[in-house]
């Protein structure tokens, strides 16, 4: 299984086929939150990356070495896990506050919300856990897999949000109906470039 | 009093967690294709909103700043066990509906934004108004989304084992409803249609609540 081609396959199956955000409806906020400018959307894909291949990483080996050796995996996964992204994210919220205040507060909210960010949780959760989002992946991630996959899903992420945040700005100038302004075509548009994505649904047989 | 209903009101309908935040979205659309599971959904959320912004509130002199997000999660996931295992016990058609969307409660961003943009520096009387309005807005607007998608995508709404209602013998539902884009596209035209609302309420004038920031992380 350790081939080459498996690993562009877990990268790939990641980014666009499983797009985590526009096939699977996870971690829908930041996306709807944050696109309406380019440079939010930019940093939002940076922290989300960050984060999120610190997180899956960090859970990996807790679950590996932790969990289920003691076998208590099944039901204190979800408050774990947890904890390790809530504190991860806290860490990368003061260094980021000192390291560069004009992106902190360009992030504002969405910073500690990374932490309720399903994504993150769901990526997670994923490497150890396969089906657990029905996932057509019948056998648990070593971690190289675990770091590949998550790096594809957190570049599917950053891909599928920064192309929408450069649309809704084609949109601005738009001439879209006075009632439909906004959120509403924001909707829309998301549905329309979902279309294209569950397109790839069986691309490489994934 | 006056005041509690003014929050109420604004977590209802002007500040709703779905239409006009867009906070909490993954959920919504992924339960919102069936009545029921909706409908269950919008309560745990109502249940585990109130009950743990009104705990947060009330520890917010003893949880320091840096700390915050840790202890918000830890309360926010003793209430969604309360509703997993409770859910699990006596309602156990549902629970397998909503799966993984029952834990991922834990995870949803209205329930930790609210936190941490209202519970964490009002008072408990205030913020009581604040999830239950909120909660109260999450649950109407799924249950709306669903009966839409689920009337309009398979024909008929079965609730609990019994059809409610059913379109016409002949009718053949767009199966696009169901997927994940029409879910996009039907929530576009909900807001659409909760943003027209808005605007005339708007326009018959309802005042701003002095000293309320609702949307920034910062004290108010």
């Amino acid at each position: 299984m350790e081939t080459l081609s498996h690993f562009a396959l877990l990268l790939v199956g990641g980014a666009l086929v499983n797009n985590i955000l526009l096939t699977r409806f996870i971690g829908l906020c930041p996306f709807f939150g944050v696109s309406n400018a380019m440079e939010t959307s930019i940093g939002m894909a940076g922290a989300v990356l960050f984060v999120m291949t610190l997180a899956s990483t960090g859970t990996w080996v807790f679950w590996n070495v932790l969990l289920e050796p003691l076998g208590v995996g099944d039901f204190l996964y979800i408050p774990a896990f947890i904890l390790v992204i809530a504190s991860l994210v806290q860490f990368v919220e003061m260094y980021l506050r000192k390291a560069s205040p004009g992106l902190y507060r360009a992030l504002g909210i969405f910073l500690p919300l990374i932490t309720t960010n399903c994504a993150v949780l769901a990526t997670a959760t994923e490497s150890v856990k396969p089906g657990f989002f029905k996932m057509n992946v019948a056998y648990s991630f070593g971690f190289g897999e675990t770091l590949v996959y998550t790096l594809g899903v957190a570049i599917g992420f950053g891909f599928a949000l920064i192309s929408f945040a450069a649309l809704r700005e084609r949109l601005e100038v738009a001439p879209v109906p006075e009632i439909m302004k906004g959120t509403p075509m924001a909707f829309i548009t998301a549905g329309l470039l979902s279309f294209g994505y569950v397109g790839l649904g069986g691309l490489f047989g994934l | 009093m006056s005041e509690w209903i003014a929050v109420f009101k604004r977590g209802l309908l002007i500040d709703n967690p779905l239409t006009v935040l867009m906070i909490g979205l993954c959920a919504t659309l992924a339960v919102s294709t069936k009545v029921e599971g909706a409908l269950f959904m919008g309560l745990a959320v109502i249940f585990v909103m109130t009950a743990s912004s009104v705990l947060i509130s009330t520890m917010r002199r003893f949880v320091p700043e840096l700390v915050r997000i840790p202890v918000f999660i830890v309360v926010i996931a003793s209430f969604v066990t309360i509703v997993d295992l409770t859910m699990h016990a006596f309602l156990p058609d549902i629970y397998t509906f909503l799966g993984v969307w029952i834990p991922l409660i834990v995870v949803n961003c209205l329930i930790l934004g609210r936190a941490e943009a209202f519970a964490y520096h009002n008072p408990p009387r205030l913020v009581s108004a604040d999830g239950l309005g909120m909660g109260l807005g999450f649950a109407v607007v799924i249950v709306v989304l669903a009966f839409i998608r689920e009337f309009v995508g398979s024909g008929e709404i079965v609730f609990m084992g019994t059809r409610l209602i059913a379109m016409p013998s002949w009718y053949r539902g767009p199966g696009v409803v169901m997927l994940f884009p029409g879910a996009f596209l039907v929530f576009g035209f909900l807001v659409a249609a909760m943003t027209a609302l808005n605007r005339r309420l708007a326009a018959r004038k309802v005042e701003p609540i002095p000293g309320c920031t609702l949307d920034e992380g910062g004290p108010s």
